[in-house]
Formats: structure tokens, C-alpha cells, sequence
């Protein structure tokens, strides 16, 4: 194999790697706040593509042609339109099963993901057929042998990278990502210390699924296509990014992503001709990481109560 | 031991008569939705149903019932198991509904082996869809080997399910919780994309699979008496409803026993059961291979009925589909797990009239039920132990 | 089963619903109604298809009811397979054991229609497939009962193999979805490659419905094919036509049926889709006088969804059957013989012709290119009389 190839591939794993990563902090972020699995965060996360999508629609239409300014435009109706799907879905339908069995959220959240998908499926003006996503970042590329790096990519990954670490900063360095924190760690005590606890979700909710968005929008940058059933893969790969990693750590989901682009990559690389196997060898050592590593790489500091 | 004051004097006089009545009213109202065919009575009937369990609740009806059936349950599940079989041989020469009934009483066995794992056990299992599939797949290898006699096959079928899941059995003990659910479903798609890129087992194009066959009499031929011809179908819903039979009485013993008993404590509080000296790795083990078992069986008699499967049919969403059933009915209820299977069957394929949007109305109808009965439709009830009848009533 | 019902309301309910059936009684028509089925994926990641061919089935039965010298009147029974062979079998059980019914148009998704055979020779309800080309559908049974207006995927690659390689096109590699659809494809397109002097130097299986190809693409770049082709359904086409642009991949792209829908150019764009190639059975409908007839009705009809490529087929095989019930009345066993002597019956996709397993015999294959937006016949393209190129082979 040649450098360019293996260049190539890594490129592509760094790619990958990046939106997984975004999916699966959200999943750890809700992990983190409320104990439950959302499993309609795939299919937000196709939501908050569309509605870009649609903004994009909307930009052109009233003549607005500087690719950048289409981008931010896209960029705030996305993520703002998806964190308030975000909040709304934890106040109408995730906190009111609080006391429910986790199960329930998580099948209620499975069905709101079918309705979302379903929903876009009938009722986008013809839903049902993938659409051109349009590329907004320049595409100048770099040719080394038979490797080919292009801008962007490059912008997209620094962009995924930038948006996480800012991420960090709040959780880690904000009144807010305190708050956070202090819910994560005791529900009871957070609420005793004078904090709004429903805000405190709501917030965290909104967090994550405008993340999600902008996962989608990269996506739909990186493919120039979007239609409505790419957030059921994306979200599987995300649950299973944020469980390797290990629940409730933003670091675990990142490393979680990574890896997980990365066995897909090596699959398909170890495996030619045999690539459609490479799905079967990432899920084989997501069961053999469990055995070794029962709560995820970096796991969750807990103790059992009894 | 005195009698405890659980039942009203009313309901003493004859307890079980309102439990009889409404399996009775269930069997005629099935064998109604199942021929109905016009959109208008569908509705209607729907509606009524809707209208009816309202009412039930309303007038203190469901908790007459609930007394009835926690004081004389044997009797009333016997004859629910009659009331079934009457409305089979009611349904003799309709193909299609005795399809969807022995599909209900399937997918019923099904989510009762995983209600072992859920309900009981407190176990996540999220590839149903996957060990129901590996017994429909045995069912069809094993269909080409005329030596096997079919129902060993069916035997087979679970065997092989528990085979597949014992490479799970390291990761399932150790992980708990969102991570022994992330291991089932890896399984899932693990299984799924297997079958579909592999060519031994008939890749993404399926496999036939051979019908049944019981003391030389084949299956998908149709019982005659006299001049009148039934649907071949009777005979897959007959032997349906006695593995649904049998499983049910299985459950319950299991759930009535010390290992239910084991489980319920694994379920309610792992840390304290182990200290109280349950062995928490072997219950959780018993669950696991237990729920799987049933699983493959349930899935060799589909698969020998549907007569052809291929790996879109055992995806994750049937996964789903099936945790869904679960739920739906309650967690560790087997009468909900009845409905429930019901419900999710018959709605959908009923729903066809809505054609392309009936998926969408399906999925806010179970998002309805989980935000205003969080506890599935027929609750399990809390475990009785010292049930009035045991006092010699 | 247990509902919780209660005997008085059921009682109630029953007699509304009696005095609804009598109002229903009373609305009798003058002519005698015959019911039709069709099946196709009407959820799902190929709904788009299914759609346009539920709808195309509709046009026949609205503009036949239409029809004053009909002798019957008409009724669509449309139901979902979701492209799983299950709940194919499912709902092919429903409509071949519905005594009303008088036939069926059925099956997109090949492995649907290859669960559902058995289904309808069981009970003996004529089928007429309209979308799904595996060989095997027609031609692995002896049913009478099943029959196909469509080509199969052995006549399209054929074709597909000769025309590429007579345009000077030597070294292929071929990307397939691992549906019996795409292996299908795949194995006689590389048979027939082979047959004509090419090469194909790499055959990549991927799922049905992935979304990155970058690893089989990294992989097709360096074996440096003339032609990259995939064998799948639009959504996957659409995908690996965009990802070989982001690679600095120059091949031709080729299709195959699957991927000639209107869908190609919504998803990519004008830009990208030009030039790529397909092939697909029957003369186009635009070049038959009922083709033009077909297109403009199915406009006036004012349906929300395209007709895709093959909601012609769907058309021509719902008139086809109705023709038959014309012909000897709404009789299964009637029609089912009355199909097994069609020869050179009129529809809009050309003569149709069933040989003795029921396949039309459609010798006829359309290549097309996209040009601006839009599928060309080949050779009315600007491709073929030479004032635009395609990358020339290496």
C-alpha cells in the first residue's frame, strides 16, 4: 500500500471520526443530565439538516449569492431551529417520564425519530428522494500522488474540532456547564443548591441537538446530499461511539467517535474486496471492547448505592 | 391463614365471571376486526375499542376485572386458550386473518421469551429480531435435510439461538444497563449484515423454507372434513397457539418459582441481591439463554410459515418492533404482552387504508400510550403471596 | 386475545354499523365492479418508486373508469411491501385470498417479488410484475400465474456491455449494493464485460443503504478504472457519483436501471450528473405516441410525486390486465390463460409479448445520458453527435 493511499484513508477517518464524535456528545451530554438514552437524536439531527437545508432554499431565493453569508444564514437557522426541537422534546416528552422505566424513554424517543423521519418522508415537498445539498466552502484541493486533500474537508474537520472544544470550555469553564455538571453528579443536591433544574435540561437538550445540527450540516457540506434517512445510521454509530467511549464523558465520546471511524476504516482497508464486511468487523470489536472494558473506555465515576 | 380483604363480596360470589365475559367479548370483536375489510367498519370497530377500555375505566369495570383474574387465573387463561381455538376453527376458511392471528401468537411467544430478559431479569435485550432470525434460518437450513423431522427442527431452532448467544454471555454479565444494550444491538447488526454480504446463507436474496410437517401430515396442505375445505393456514395457527400455550405456562411456572422470584430481586436491586446470596451472574445467564431459546423457536415456526425470509426481515427496527411490544404491554406482564402483540400486528396491517402514512400514525399512537399509561397498557401486577385462593377459597 | 370491552357497547356499535351497510347497499351502480391489486413500496428508502408506480396504476384505472365503453368498472386495492419479503408475503396472502379481487400488478424490490411467487400460485391470482428484474421471477418457476411486462437485468447488461465497450472503454470496476439486485448486476454485467474483451479490474459489495463510499472509492483511485459503474438503487448512485468528485475521480459513471429516476438530478445537481450513463428496458415513453399520452394524463392527474422510471411499466401492465378482464371477464383462471396467450398487445412501453414463462420479450434496451439536467436517449444526445465528450478511456 502507498503512502497516498494510506494518507488517504486517514483523511478520511479524521472526517468521520469528527461527526461521530458530534453525534455521540450529545448522547453523553443527555446521558449526562437526565440518566436517559435519546434515541431520536439521529433523526433530529436529520431535522436540523433539513431545516438548513431549507434556509439555503429560502437564501437563494431572495437573492442572497455570497456563499459565506448562505453558510452563516444556514449555520443559525439550523442549529437555533434544532436546539428548540432539542428543548421542546425534553419538556413534552422526555421529562414527563421521569419516573417512568428508562425503557420508556427510550422508546418513546425511538418512535419520535420514526415520526420525524416518517414526517419529512410525506411532508417535505418531495421528501422522499435524497436531495443536493450545495457546496458553500471551496473546493481547491491538493494533489500529493494519489492523494487528493481538499479545502473543504480540511475547514470542515477544523470547524467539527473548533465547535467541540468550545464545547468543552462550556461545560468545563461556564456558570452554565457548572450547573450542568452539578445535575449530572446529584439531581437532588443541584436542586438544593438553587438550580433551576428543568432550565438546567432544557439547556443541555438544546446544547445537543444544535450539535447534532451542525453534524448534519457538516454532513451534508462534506456528501452534497441529504435525505431523510441518514440520521438512523448516524445515530446507531453515535449511541455506540458514546457507549465505547463511556457514558457521560465528553472525552469518551470524542475518543469513542474516533475509534469508531477508525475501526471502519481499517475494515475497509484490511478487507478489499470484502468491504461490505467492514460493518460486521467495527460491531465485533465494539462487543469484544465491551467484554474487556464493561463501562467504556473512559468509564463513568459511580458507585452503586444500595 | 385468614383471608385478607382483597376482593370484594361481590366479586367472591362468582369470580370469574367478569373475566369471562370479557374474553368472550375479545373473541367475537377479534373475529369482527379480522374480516373486517371496508374502511368504515374498521373504524368503527377501532373507535369502539377505544370507546369500550374508556368506559372500563371509567365505570370501575377493569378493577372488578383485575380481581377476577388475580382470583381465579388458571381458570380464565384456560379458557381464553379455548376462546382462541373456537375462534380459529371460527376463521377456518380465511387465509389471511388466520395469518395475522398465528403471526400475533408468534410474535406473542416471542416477546414473551423476552420478557424474561426485560421484565423479569431487568436485562436489555435489543436483537430480539436477530435470535427470532437465527431460528427461522436453522428452520430453512434444515428444511433441505429431509431427515430432520420438523419439529425437532423447531427445537433445533432455539438451540441454535442459544448457541449464538453464548459469545455474548462475556460482555452481557459484565456490562449493566445502556451498555449491555449498546452489546445486543452491535449483535443485531452484526447478524443482519453478516447474513446479507455472506452467499452460503442466500445473501440479501432470503432462503425458501420448507413447510411444516407433523406425523407425515404436511402442512401447507388444507384439512378437509367431509366436503368443506379449511385454509392450510389452520394448521399453523393451531400449532402456533399451542407453543404460545405452552410457553405461557412455562413463564408462569418460571415466574412463580424461586429462579422468578431471583430474578425479580436481580432486576429490583443487583447490589443487595448479591448480598442477600442470589447468584446474580447465574439468573442473568438463565435469562439471557431462557428468552433467546424462545425466541429461535417461535422464529423457526414463523419462518417455516412465511415460507420465504431474507435479512431485511430480521433488522433492527424488528428488534424494535418486538421491544415495543414489550413495553407497550407492560414490562413482565404476559396478558399485555397478548394485547400488545396484537395491537402492533393487526393495527399496522388494519392501517393499510392510510397507505403510505400509517407508520407515521403508528408511531404517535405508541408515543400516546407510553406518555399517558408510562406502565404499558396491562401493568404486571405486584407478585401475590398470599393470594386468596391459596387459603383454600 | 383480551380487550377490554364491554357487551353493551358492542352491541350499540353493531347496529350502527348494520344501518351504515344498508346506506352502502342502496348506492348501486350500473356496471359491475372488479377490484385490482398492486403492491409496492410505498414506505421506506425506494418509496419514490413505489409511489410513481402506485400512482401510474391509478391513471389506468381512473382513465379507463372513465371510459364509457368500459364494460366494468374499476377499483384499486394499493398495498406496502416495504421492500421486506415478510410483510410481501403478507400482503400478497391479503390480496390473493380477497375473492373480489380480480388481479394483481405487483413487486419493485426483486427478493419481495421472489417470496411472494409461491403466494400467488397457491392461490391462483394472475400477477403481473412491474418493476423487479431478477431472472428468477419468471423464470426459476413454471407458475402461469406470474408474468412480467419489464426486461430483465440479462437484456439490460447485455446491451450495457456491448455499448461500452464499443465506445473504446476497456478497464471497469464496478461497485454493487449487495441486494440480489445489485449481485444480479454485477454478475452478468461482468460476464458480458468479459464476453466483449473488458476488464473488470475491481467489484466492491456495499449495503444497500450506506452513506460513505470513501473507502471503497480510495481503493477504486488507485486502480485507476476507465468507467465506474454502480449497480443499486438512486439513493447509493447518487452518493458514489458525488464522493468520486470529492476523490479526483475523472471515470465515466455508468448506472443501471435502478438509478434513472428523476431523483439522480435532485440529488446531485445539474453539474455533477452529467455526463453519467443507464440503460433501461423498453423504448423511452416520451418516443411512443402512448407514452406522450401517458406523460401528459399522469401531469393532469395532478399527483404529488413523479412517475419514476418505471411507472410506465406499472401503467402498461395495470391496462394489460384490465384488457383482460375486458376480454373474458373478471375470472382469475380465465385470465391467468388469457395471459399466456398475449402477443403484440399494444401498451406504452412497446409491444408486449410473453414467452412461455410469462416474461415479455422486450429485446428492445434505451441507453441514456444526463445532459443538462435531464435523461437523453443517447443517440439524440449532444454525446452521440459528437459536440460534448465523455472522459476518454485510458
Amino acid at each position: 500500500m502507498d503512502f497516498g493511499l494510506i494518507a488517504q484513508y486517514l483523511a478520511n477517518g479524521i472526517l468521520l471520526g469528527t461527526m461521530y464524535a458530534l453525534v455521540a456528545v450529545g448522547f453523553t451530554l443527555f446521558f449526562g443530565v437526565l440518566d436517559v438514552i435519546k434515541f431520536s437524536h439521529g433523526d433530529v439531527l436529520m431535522l436540523g439538516t433539513f431545516i438548513g437545508f431549507t434556509a439555503w432554499m429560502g437564501l437563494a431565493a431572495i437573492g442572497v449569492t455570497n456563499p459565506w453569508v448562505q453558510l452563516l444564514g444556514v449555520l443559525i437557522c439550523s442549529l437555533g431551529g434544532t436546539a428548540l426541537i432539542g428543548a421542546a422534546i425534553a419538556k413534552w416528552l422526555v421529562l414527563p417520564l421521569k419516573k417512568a422505566p428508562q425503557l420508556n424513554t427510550l422508546l418513546i424517543t425511538l418512535m419520535l425519530g420514526t415520526a420525524i423521519r416518517e414526517a419529512v418522508r410525506l411532508f417535505y415537498p418531495n421528501g422522499s428522494n435524497p436531495k443536493a445539498f450545495p457546496a458553500l466552502l471551496p473546493d481547491a484541493a491538493v494533489e500529493l500522488g494519489s492523494f487528493s486533500l481538499r479545502a473543504d474537508s480540511v475547514i470542515l474537520v477544523l470547524a467539527g474540532l473548533g465547535l467541540i472544544g468550545v464545547l468543552s470550555l462550556v461545560i468545563n469553564r461556564t456558570r452554565l456547564g457548572l450547573a450542568i455538571r452539578a445535575v449530572a453528579q446529584d439531581e437532588e443536591t443541584a436542586r438544593i443548591m438553587g438550580i433551576n433544574y428543568t432550565l438546567v435540561v432544557l439547556a443541555t437538550f438544546a446544547i445537543g441537538s444544535g450539535v447534532a445540527a451542525f453534524a448534519g450540516i457538516m454532513n451534508g457540506l462534506y456528501y452534497n446530499e441529504i435525505n431523510f434517512g441518514m440520521g438512523l445510521i448516524l445515530g446507531l454509530i453515535g449511541f455506540s461511539a458514546a457507549i465505547i467511549g463511556g457514558l457521560g464523558n465528553l472525552y469518551g465520546a470524542i475518543l469513542g467517535g474516533f475509534l469508531f471511524a477508525g475501526l471502519q476504516v481499517i475494515g475497509a482497508a484490511l478487507l478489499p474486496f470484502a468491504s461490505a464486511y467492514k460493518d460486521v468487523f467495527a460491531f465485533a470489536v465494539v462487543i469484544a471492547l465491551m467484554a474487556w472494558k464493561p463501562t467504556g473506555l473512559i468509564p463513568e465515576r459511580s458507585s452503586d448505592r444500595v | 391463614m385468614t383471608d385478607l380483604p382483597i376482593s370484594s363480596t361481590a366479586a367472591a360470589a362468582r369470580p370469574w365471571a367478569a373475566g369471562a365475559a370479557v374474553i368472550v367479548t375479545a373473541g367475537v370483536y377479534a373475529w369482527a376486526l379480522l374480516m373486517a375489510e371496508e374502511t368504515w367498519q374498521v373504524t368503527g370497530l377501532l373507535v369502539l375499542a377505544v370507546a369500550a377500555v374508556l368506559a372500563a375505566l371509567k365505570t370501575g369495570f377493569a378493577r372488578r376485572l383485575h380481581q377476577d383474574w388475580a382470583a381465579s387465573e388458571p381458570r380464565l387463561n384456560r379458557l381464553a386458550f379455548a376462546a382462541l381455538i373456537v375462534l380459529i376453527f371460527a376463521l377456518s376458511d380465511a387465509h389471511f386473518a388466520l395469518l395475522m392471528v398465528a403471526t400475533t401468537l408468534l410474535y406473542f411467544t416471542a416477546a414473551m421469551g423476552l420478557n424474561i430478559q426485560f421484565g423479569f431479569a431487568g436485562m436489555a435485550n435489543f436483537a430480539g429480531a436477530a435470535f427470532f432470525g437465527a431460528g427461522a434460518y436453522t428452520a430453512a437450513v434444515l428444511g433441505t435435510v429431509t431427515a430432520v423431522p420438523p419439529l425437532l427442527t423447531l427445537a433445533i431452532g432455539g438451540a441454535v439461538a442459544l448457541v449464538l448467544s453464548l459469545p455474548l454471555l462475556l460482555p452481557i454479565l459484565r456490562t449493566t444497563g445502556h451498555y449491555a444494550a449498546v452489546v445486543t444491538i452491535a449483535f443485531g447488526v452484526l447478524f443482519r449484515t453478516f447474513l446479507e454480504v455472506n452467499e452460503i446463507l442466500g445473501g440479501p436474496q432470503g432462503l425458501m423454507v420448507a413447510p411444516m410437517r407433523l406425523f407425515g401430515w404436511d402442512f401447507n396442505s388444507a384439512p378437509v372434513i367431509g366436503s368443506y375445505e379449511m385454509s392450510f393456514y389452520v394448521n399453523y395457527a393451531l400449532l402456533a397457539a399451542a407453543l404460545a400455550g405452552l410457553v405461557f405456562v412455562l413463564v408462569r411456572r418460571l415466574e412463580r418459582s424461586w429462579i422468578g422470584l431471583h430474578m425479580d430481586a436481580v432486576r429490583l436491586d443487583e447490589t443487595a441481591a448479591a448480598c442477600f446470596g442470589v447468584p446474580v451472574a447465574r439468573i442473568k445467564l438463565t435469562a439471557f439463554l431462557l428468552g433467546n431459546a424462545i425466541l429461535g423457536v417461535s422464529g423457526a415456526l414463523y419462518g417455516m410459515m412465511i415460507s420465504f425470509i431474507a435479512p431485511a426481515s430480521f433488522t433492527f427496527s424488528d428488534s424494535l418492533l418486538l421491544v415495543s411490544i414489550v413495553l407497550l404491554g407492560g414490562l413482565g406482564s404476559l396478558w399485555g404482552s397478548a394485547v400488545a402483540a396484537a395491537i402492533v400486528v393487526l393495527l399496522p396491517e388494519k392501517l393499510q387504508l392510510l397507505q403510505e402514512y400509517r407508520f407515521l400514525l403508528f408511531s404517535i399512537l405508541v408515543m400516546l400510550v407510553l406518555l399517558f399509561r408510562p406502565d404499558g397498557i396491562l401493568p404486571r401486577p405486584l407478585r401475590t403471596f398470599f393470594a386468596s385462593r391459596r387459603a383454600g377459597k | 386475545m383480551k380487550f377490554n370491552i364491554g357487551t353493551k357497547f358492542h352491541r350499540i356499535v353493531l347496529a350502527a354499523g348494520a344501518c351504515a351497510g344498508l346506506a352502502c347497499g342502496t348506492a348501486a351502480t350500473a356496471k359491475e365492479t372488479v377490484a385490482l391489486g398492486f403492491i409496492g413500496p410505498l414506505t421506506g428508502g425506494v418509496s419514490s418508486v413505489g409511489l410513481g408506480g402506485r400512482n401510474s396504476a391509478e391513471l389506468a384505472i381512473r382513465l379507463r373508469n372513465a371510459d364509457p365503453a368500459a364494460k366494468y368498472s374499476y377499483e384499486l386495492e394499493a398495498l406496502d411491501d416495504e421492500c421486506k419479503p415478510n410483510v410481501g408475503v403478507q400482503v400478497a396472502t391479503k390480496l390473493a385470498t380477497n375473492r373480489k379481487l380480480a388481479g394483481a400488478v405487483a413487486h419493485y424490490c426483486s427478493a419481495v417479488a421472489m417470496g411472494t411467487v409461491d403466494v400467488y400460485h397457491r392461490f391462483g391470482l394472475p400477477m403481473t410484475v412491474w418493476g423487479a428484474v431478477l431472472p428468477d421471477i419468471t423464470y426459476g418457476n413454471d407458475y402461469p400465474e406470474i408474468t412480467r411486462v419489464n426486461g430483465t437485468m440479462i437484456n439490460q447488461n447485455e446491451t450495457a456491455a456491448k455499448f461500452m465497450t464499443g465506445l473504446g472503454y476497456k478497464t471497469f470496476a464496478i461497485i454493487h449494493d449487495t441486494t440480489d439486485y445489485g449481485k444480479g448486476h454485477n454478475s452478468y454485467l461482468s460476464k458480458f464485460l468479459a464476453e466483449d474483451g473488458a476488464t473488470v479490474v475491481g467489484a466492491f459489495g456495499v449495503s444497500a443503504d450506506q452513506q460513505d463510499f470513501t473507502a471503497e472509492l480510495t481503493q477504486v483511485k488507485a486502480l485507476n478504472p476507465d468507467v465506474v459503474v454502480y449497480a443499486g438503487l438512486t439513493p447509493g448512485g447518487v452518493r458514489v457519483r458525488q464522493q468520486m468528485a470529492k476523490l479526483g475521480i475523472t471515470a465515466v459513471f455508468q448506472g443501471v436501471s435502478g438509478i434513472k429516476s428523476d431523483a439522480y438530478f435532485e440529488g446531485l445537481g445539474g453539474d455533477l450528473a452529467e455526463g453519467t450513463l443507464t440503460f433501461l428496458e423498453g423504448a423511452p415513453a416520451e418516443k411512443l405516441p402512448g407514452g406522450a399520452f401517458f406523460l401528459t394524463e399522469y401531469e393532469k392527474a395532478g399527483f404529488s410525486t413523479p412517475p419514476e422510471a418505471y411507472g410506465p411499466f406499472a401503467f402498461a401492465a395495470m391496462n394489460l390486465l384490465i384488457d383482460a378482464v375486458e376480454a373474458v371477464g373478471p375470472d382469475r383462471k380465465a385470465i391467468v390463460e388469457y395471459m399466456g396467450t398475449v402477443k403484440d398487445h399494444e401498451s406504452i412501453t412497446g409491444l408486449i409479448t410473453f414467452d412461455d414463462h410469462g416474461q415479455n420479450t422486450v429485446a428492445l434496451i434505451t441507453g441514456y445520458v444526463a445532459q443538462d439536467g435531464k435523461w437523453v436517449v443517447w443517440e439524440d444526445s449532444d454525446y452521440a453527435k459528437g459536440t460534448r465528450s465523455l472522459p476518454a478511456p485510458k
